[in-house]
């Protein structure tokens, strides 16, 4: 007999999975096309809470506009992002150079400065402390199905991923510019060869990947009633695990694994204090790491 | 020894005498005119931080892993002797090895699994790694005393006499960093550094040479995570109060920005680099809350402008000049997978 | 006179998801002579010198060093027992001095433990480590250049010191990897008399080398890898008449 219990905990997870998977997909998206880490990718999630909060108390305006708003300045964000802390390493034009260890190391380096900043500048904007969602906006009413009861939010954080998840096959299978970032992600000089604009190809997948992540970042805020400066580092964080848990370059690997952290730590939190969940994140991480070092659903491209 | 071995700033005895003189008469005796007990505990606090990033520049300057969970063994040097102070009762001189020890054992344990991976893979499990030493320290209420940390440490005592003014607390912390960073640039400045920049420039290469890259890679670990421990110790018996923030993630990358800014694989560059990012911020103190935008910007700008620091490895000079040739082109290897 | 041989390879071969880069290839290294090793691209030269150093594991035979097998050992426990290598692409370590790069080889025939670097930084081992390296730079003619970083070396001096940082680690064995490759011809004619000079002091040298006239000319014997099998094993001679291999190099490329 199932624990109803446990059931509601499996959907709260896949809720936040949902939105681990989102920011995964921001991750996995620039690793594809660069090979690099982006560091600043939970600050964008903040980011993107943070215009949700300012347009809400300003202009009050429709929920739908509210996200809409957090894709662009996310889709903004990204592209701010890439350059000023990835293209000015980007100085090289051969294969082995854009995707070099040197320019790894360099632009982890430098999202991470650029996170921190970032960071600090939103705390200084908005202070150290939480910042409430109006009571109008919250997404936290509950809607009974049978026995159980999920909220509002839920269906909300379900139905706009699958929303994004969607567009996102679409736009990369059916468009010129999907078509060129999966070139570049192949091949950057090949792209080059055959007429491709690699650095616009970038530009979209920053500015993609940046859209999803901002997204995640209002909608967790409305979830959750809470935004606060670092809200994005946690998130940041368990993304990146989904993603090499994934196998660092599979859009599909990123999801379900972000799917499956997100369970497991709503599960966990039936066993353990809640304080102690975090640790099922970077638990995940370290044996991902030490026993699949191409990811549980690995593609083998790259290996540890 | 090794005569074409760069010299760096501390290898002539005049300038290591030079320093000496500076670190414990001048210093302490300008602090002292000025008067200042809140100036000295700047001054701890950098010396701290020298034996942090010194540390860490052994592991991620020296042998080319980047490391971002310091922070986790500086807080287990931390609590190791917080904890065997106040609930053992035992003495600084028991505690501050204790805590390097349990520091470098738990570093070893920790790297014989993860040494295999390279790169940005190992960069991402030592995060994982100091946050979840965080999270430990955090939720381990019995133990820790979670949130609320560990008060009333007992001040330094050596053979009865107590540490009881900031100069004291100076003097003590200055003669630990100073025997760290002897320690840490006889290892870096010998044969046996080689070894380790052998694995830093290509792992793959030195173990060709009959280097074992793995061993190797984990003793400097070990080594880093012991004077992490160490330091974490000197903090809890200066500060007499220590708390889980203290040893959070952005700690470690305050520690790997002084690295980077200083020059990775640059002993005088790292002790420069803490210099910067501890003095310069609380001159800034009047302004506001910009400490940590600081350490950001400084730490930006200087990959941007000077990939390899201050003083690193190669001079900041010479890699300006290549920095359009050679230094960024494919690095040996980067052909073979993911290295 | 010395018939056994010092390195001996028994049926190995190597397969990569299907497809077998290295087939069955049996052969014998005497010691104290200069063996080459030819084929054209993609024959499984690089793939045979990877076994032999220990950077990928055999999927079928054995690989015997002084009568010791070394399938399953590590590259630095190759390297230790007395197999050294150098690398095709240069592989010198650019940011540290020629000295530095060559006392890498020495530091790990002799040993290094960081107890040694703290409290025994002027000791015997250190000693030793810093004459073998000086006697090696000499030996190769880099001792003008010690304290250069290895990056401003010239080209052809790095292949040197690549051929440096080898010898320190004390082979018995060593192996080379193409090292005439983008040298020209008066370079080339010097490399192979340091070889010839270094197999008279009593190396045995595996010569793995494009160059054939290289090959043709100093080396006692010559094995041709074609598509991961042997098909020649002679004196330069015999394999230069042995019409498979004319087919074997006609067939891909002329040489």
């Amino acid at each position: 007999m199932l624990d109803i219990y446990f059931v509601q905990q499996i959907i709260n997870g896949l809720s936040i999975g949902l939105v681990y998977a989102l920011m995964a997909i921001g991750f996995t998206l620039i690793f594809g096309v660069l090979n690099v880490v982006n560091f600043a990718h939970g600050e964008v999630y903040t980011v993107g809470a943070f215009v949700g909060l300012l347009l809400i108390t300003w202009v009050a305006p429709p929920l739908l506009v509210v996200v809409l708003a957090a894709l662009a300045v996310g889709a903004v964000t990204g592209v701010g992002l890439e350059r000023i802390a990835f293209k000015p390493f980007r100085r090289f034009r051969d294969e082995a150079s854009l995707r070099s260890r040197a320019m790894r190391e360099a632009t982890l380096l430098s999202s991470l400065a650029a996170s921190i900043v970032a960071r600090e500048v939103m705390t200084l904007v908005f202070g150290a402390h939480m910042q409430t969602i109006p009571q109008a906006y919250l997404l936290q009413r509950p809607i009974a199905i049978g026995p159980l009861s999920i909220t509002n939010g839920d269906v909300v954080i379900f139905g706009a991923s699958l929303a994004m998840l969607a567009a996102l096959q679409f736009m990369l299978f059916r468009t010129r510019i999907g078509l060129s970032i999966r070139a570049v992600s192949n091949s950057p000089m090949g792209a080059r060869f055959v007429g491709i604009d690699t650095d616009r190809a970038i530009i979209a997948t920053f500015a993609i990947g940046s859209m999803l992540g901002a997204a995640a970042g209002i909608l967790v805020g409305l979830y959750d009633g809470t935004i606060t400066p670092q809200m994005g580092f946690a998130p940041g964080i368990k993304a990146f695990v989904a993603m090499v848990m994934g196998g660092l370059s599979s859009i599909p690997g990123a999801v379900i694994c972000a799917l499956i952290l997100g369970v497991a730590e709503s599960v966990t939190t039936d066993f353990l204090a809640s304080g102690w969940k975090d640790l099922v994140a970077y638990a995940f991480l370290i044996v991902t790491l030490v026993f699949f070092p191409q990811g549980i659903f690995g593609v083998g491209r790259e290996r540890a | 020894m090794n005569a074409p071995e760069r010299a760096g700033l501390l290898a002539p005895p005049v300038l290591k005498g030079l320093l000496a003189v500076i670190v414990f008469v001048v210093l302490p005796g300008t602090l002292l005119t000025i008067g200042g007990g809140y100036l000295f505990q700047i001054a701890t606090t950098a010396l701290i931080f020298v034996i942090l990033a010194a540390s860490l520049n052994l592991v991620t300057g020296t042998t080319g892993l980047l490391s971002l969970g310091h922070a986790g063994f500086y807080g287990i040097g931390a609590y190791t002797a917080a904890l065997l102070s106040t609930q053992l009762g035992l003495p600084f001189l028991v505690t501050l090895p204790l805590a390097g020890l349990s520091a470098g054992i738990i570093g070893v344990l920790v790297a014989l699994p993860t040494m295999r991976l390279v790169s940005i893979y190992f960069a991402v499990a030592t995060l994982g790694i100091g946050e979840m030493i965080y999270v430990t320290l955090l939720n381990w209420t019995d133990f820790t005393h979670g949130p609320m940390g560990i008060r009333g440490i007992p001040s330094i005592e050596l053979f009865g006499w107590r540490a009881s003014s900031s100069l004291d607390e100076y003097l003590v912390v200055a003669t630990t960093a100073v025997i760290s960073l002897w320690a840490l640039s006889r290892l870096t400045h010998s044969y046996y550094g080689n070894a380790l920049r052998a694995v830093r420039e290509d792992d793959q290469c030195a173990n060709a040479m009959g280097l074992n890259v793995v061993r190797l890679k984990i003793e400097a670990f070990g080594i880093s995570c012991f004077f992490a421990g160490i330091a974490g110790a000197l903090l809890a018996h200066t500060g007499k109060f220590i708390s889980p923030d203290q040893f959070r993630f952005s700690e470690s990358i305050n520690i790997l920005a002084m690295v980077v800014v200083g020059g990775l694989g640059s002993l005088p560059g790292t002790v420069i680099g803490v210099l910067l990012l501890i003095i310069l911020p609380e001159a800034l103190r009047g302004a506001g809350d910009f400490r940590m935008i600081a350490v950001g910007s400084i730490m930006f700008l200087s990959i941007l402008l000077l990939p390899k620091g201050l003083l690193g490895e190669a001079s900041a000079l010479d890699l300006l000049r290549r920095q359009f040739g050679e230094a960024w082109k494919s690095v040996p290897g980067s052909n073979v997978g993911w290295r | 006179m010395s018939t056994e041989p010092i390195l001996e390879i028994r049926d190995l071969t190597r397969r990569f998801q299907g497809l077998v880069a290295v087939n069955a290839v049996s052969a014998r290294i005497e010691a104290h002579k200069l063996i080459g090793l030819i084929g054209p691209n993609g024959a499984g030269k690089t793939t045979l010198f990877n076994l032999i150093s220990g950077f990928i594991t055999p999927s079928d035979g054995d690989i015997l060093f002084e009568g010791r097998s070394l399938v399953g050992l590590k590259p630095h426990q190759i390297a230790r027992l007395g197999i050294g290598r150098t690398f095709q692409n240069l592989r010198t370590l650019p940011n540290m001095t020629v000295f530095d790069n060559v006392s890498i080889g020495a530091l790990a025939a002799f040993g290094h433990s960081p107890w040694q670097a703290l409290f025994r930084g002027q000791g015997a081992v250190s000693r030793r480590i810093n004459e073998l390296t000086h006697e090696v730079l000499d030996q190769v003619g880099l001792s003008g250049q010690a304290g250069e970083l290895a990056a401003n070396l010239s080209y052809g001096r790095r292949k040197y010191l690549e051929i440096a940082r080898a010898l320190a680690t004390r082979p018995k064995l060593l192996i080379l990897d193409e090292p005439a490759a983008g040298l020209n011809d008066t370079e080339t004619a010097k490399l192979a008399e340091f070889i010839t000079g270094l197999v008279a002091q009593g190396m045995t040298i595996l010569l793995v080398e494009h160059d054939m006239p290289l090959v043709m000319g100093i080396c006692d014997r010559v094995i041709v890898l074609a598509s991961g099998a042997k098909i020649a094993d002679a004196d330069p001679e015999t394999v230069q008449r042995d019409p498979a291999v004319l087919e074997s190099y006609l067939g891909t490329r002329d040489a």
